[in-house]
């Protein structure tokens, strides 16, 4: 499943504290960023950074300060503490002018023409009406909703309408994208659209930062994460490096005989699931792989045999519960 | 990005997505009918005019005849009524069962308390008709039983009340859109994304201008046609009210500056589109609080103080002021006071409102209540 990704490219895990302190950085930066409502510690001491060209998975449990620091960046949420940087400068109207956003909470102007709501998005973000006019029909085409733009929020369906709100976020060709959770509710295609999307706004030298819930798709997409828990970074840096400094193993085997009954009778070594004569172990860094295979071998032949980091839920389950 | 710009922008869309629906187009049309109309009105009313004229009993020969001719080219009809004397003629004038008493012992006729030019003329040249074989006298004596007012004071009450009913009415739609606009963008959160570059107070303006913009356009196109026809002698009424009519334009600007401005804060605090209504309501109680003292203090005595008070208070003011200079005139400085009042309050609201405004947009959740919104610390504005 996840055999793909070693290829890529190996990033320094920046690990956990101290939080990155340069104020010079490219990028987003966020510096020991704390915010309270009423009795919820919504953001405790929340560091990481994006740079530009490249992707960010902003991951943790749900309540653990996502959102919360999402709408920090667009000065939606009166700081307590700490400070968000843009190219290492506080961010004022003015350099919000050059992000983009996508509100977890889906908003357009349902009685507003989709090409009208793109344009004055993108004049609200600086462009003049020209370009303004030509950035929505250009988004309009990418998105497959050319035919749309003269139609009213409310007569799109669903999926539509999280086109626009899409195209709404990058009509002004941003610097920096915030999304917050845009793969929650889309089926596949869309799923797959909205990640390429994601990978050419990258390319072009946008810094992205998403919120998602579905694990297996940042790992697909990202290179680096920062998880939180408790409105606190639990982890930050390049996805592979992060999988690395894991102190599990992911182990999966597959047994010839699939009724054979072993289990792992070894110390630190864990059985995660079971299905047919295949199994999914995790293991401790220290455990050696040969000497599972001996003792899975010792009960019945095995056919399949895989080591290597955890996926990227497993270490999110690890580093959360830990 | 300049104040202007995130004014003008948010302004204009609201501008557009108002004129895209077709109620502010047809409200335009049906009201500017209404006041053509009634411009139609005294000549659809003055054919069905019956004069009812009393005359001490007996009546001479002819007298009903030549009456009825002599109305014909008023398009009207005379109802005679014999009294039995010049008192119970006087009592049937002031009862108003008659609306003018004809005294041919003396030569007169008589009025309540202003001439009908009309009945004047048809009783005058019936007299002389019937006369013309009778000794000849001469022409009748004009009086009423009052003094005379200077002009006719039902046209002027008429203006002011229709003036102040069509702020009245003008300020509470338009301020429920406001109203309705400002959930809205707050239910769907599509202000956050306008939060992300516009200032909450800039927003606040933007979308105030816009929609008082197309309130303004509204009622300067019917006070307009209005104060024209006014001017024009078209009613029957004193043409300078036209002056009056034209006061309720910049006091609609004013008045809904103010109370706008109140309708949006009290829309942020609502949670959803379902409390849009109830958030609305201490708006609209003020407002019809305002009409209705204004309305009870200029019938029962224009000039009083109270009448006064409520010409340069500002939350009456913008429906006070433009009735009360219909009715009795308003001098120059009550206008300055008034005008400063008022620029006042509406600084002081969008300051104040302005940071309620701000908090109740970010908050999600439960419905507000403005002492809470005031102390949330969401943003800084």
């Amino acid at each position: 499943m996840s055999t793909g990704l070693l290829s890529r490219e190996e990033q320094p895990a920046s690990g956990s504290r101290p939080a990155p302190t340069r104020r010079g950085g490219a990028g987003l930066t966020f510096q020991h960023v704390r915010k309270r409502f009423g009795a919820v510690q919504a953001l405790a001491d929340l560091s990481f950074a994006v740079e530009p060209g490249r992707m960010l998975g902003f991951l943790g449990p749900n309540g653990a300060g996502k959102t919360t620091a999402m709408r920090a960046v667009f000065g939606l949420v009166e700081l307590d503490g700490g400070e968000v940087l843009w190219c290492g400068q506080p961010i004022r109207v003015q350099e919000r002018l050059r992000f983009g956003y996508m509100p977890e909470e889906r908003g357009l102007y349902p009685r507003g023409l989709v090409r009208e709501q793109l344009e004055y998005f993108g004049r609200l973000h600086g462009m003049d009406a020209n370009a303004a006019r030509a950035a929505a029909r250009t988004w309009l085409d990418r998105l497959g909703l050319a035919e749309r733009g003269e139609a009213k929020i409310e007569e799109l369906s669903h999926g539509n309408q999280q086109r626009v709100q899409l195209a709404a976020a990058l009509v002004h060709e941003p610097e920096l994208l915030v999304l917050d959770e845009p793969f929650a509710g889309l089926d596949a295609f869309a799923v797959r659209t909205l990640a390429e999307v994601l990978r050419g706004e990258a390319a072009r030298g946008a810094a992205v930062v998403f919120s998602s819930h579905q694990l297996e798709l940042v790992e697909e997409i990202c290179e680096d994460v920062v998880i939180i828990d408790h409105g606190r970074d639990v982890a930050t840096g390049g996805l592979e490096a992060l999988k690395r400094s894991s102190t599990r193993r992911r182990i999966e085997l597959e047994l010839e005989d699939a009724s054979a009954k072993w289990l792992p009778a070894i110390a630190g070594v864990e059985l995660l699931e079971r299905r047919m004569g295949r199994l999914r172990l995790l293991a401790d860094r220290d455990v050696e792989p040969e000497q599972v295979l001996a003792d899975a071998r010792r009960c019945a032949g095995v056919v399949a045999f895989s080591y290597g980091p955890p996926s990227l839920a497993e270490l999110f389950v690890e580093l959360i519960e830990a | 990005m300049s104040a202007w710009r995130a004014i003008s922008l948010v302004a204009w869309r609201e501008i557009r997505e108002r004129l895209r629906s077709p109620a502010f187009l047809w409200s335009t049309v049906i009201m500017l009918v209404i006041v053509g109309a009634s411009s139609a009105l005294p000549t659809v009313l003055h054919e069905e005019t019956t004069f009812r004229v009393g005359v001490v009993a007996a009546p001479p020969q002819g007298l009903d005849a030549a009456l009825q001719r002599a109305a014909v080219p008023f398009d009207a009809t005379v109802r005679l009524q014999v009294v039995g004397s010049t008192a119970a003629g006087r009592t049937a004038l002031e009862a108003k069962r008659i609306d003018a008493l004809l005294l041919l012992r003396d030569d007169r006729i008589v009025f309540r308390e202003s001439v009908d030019p009309q009945v004047a003329a048809v009783a005058d040249a019936a007299v002389r008709a019937l006369r013309r074989r009778l000794p000849p006298a001469p022409e009748l004596a004009i009086a009423t039983l009052e003094p005379a007012r200077e002009t006719s004071e039902d046209a002027e009450a008429l203006v002011a009340m229709l003036g102040a009913a069509l702020l009245l009415g003008s300020l509470a739609i338009y301020g429920q859109w406001v109203l309705a606009g400002v959930v809205e963008e707050k239910s769907n959160r599509v202000v956050e994304l306008i939060l992300a570059t516009v200032r909450p107070r800039h927003l606040l303006i933007g979308k105030v201008a816009g929609i008082g913009l197309l309130g303004l356009t509204q009622l300067a196109l019917v006070a307009g046609l209005a104060a024209v026809l006014l001017a024009a002698g078209v009613y029957d009424a004193p043409p300078s009210l036209g002056r009056s009519v034209t006061l309720v334009v910049p006091w609609f600007a004013l008045g809904f500056a103010l109370y706008a401005v109140a309708y949006a804060t009290a829309g942020a605090l609502a949670a959803q589109q379902q409390d849009a209504n109830s958030a609305g309501q201490p708006v609209t109680y003020t407002l019809l609080a305002a009409f209705f003292a204004g309305y009870a203090a200029l019938t029962a005595d224009a000039e009083s103080a109270i009448s006064q008070v409520l010409t340069v208070f500002p939350l009456t003011a913008p429906l006070v002021l433009p009735a009360r200079s219909a009715l009795v005139g308003v001098p120059l400085w009550e206008h300055v006071l008034a005008l400063v009042l008022v620029l006042a309050s509406i600084y002081a609201l969008v300051r104040l409102g302005g940071r309620v405004y701000a908090q109740g947009l970010l908050h999600a959740g439960s419905r507000l209540r403005l002492r809470t919104a005031w102390r949330l610390n969401h943003l800084r504005d």
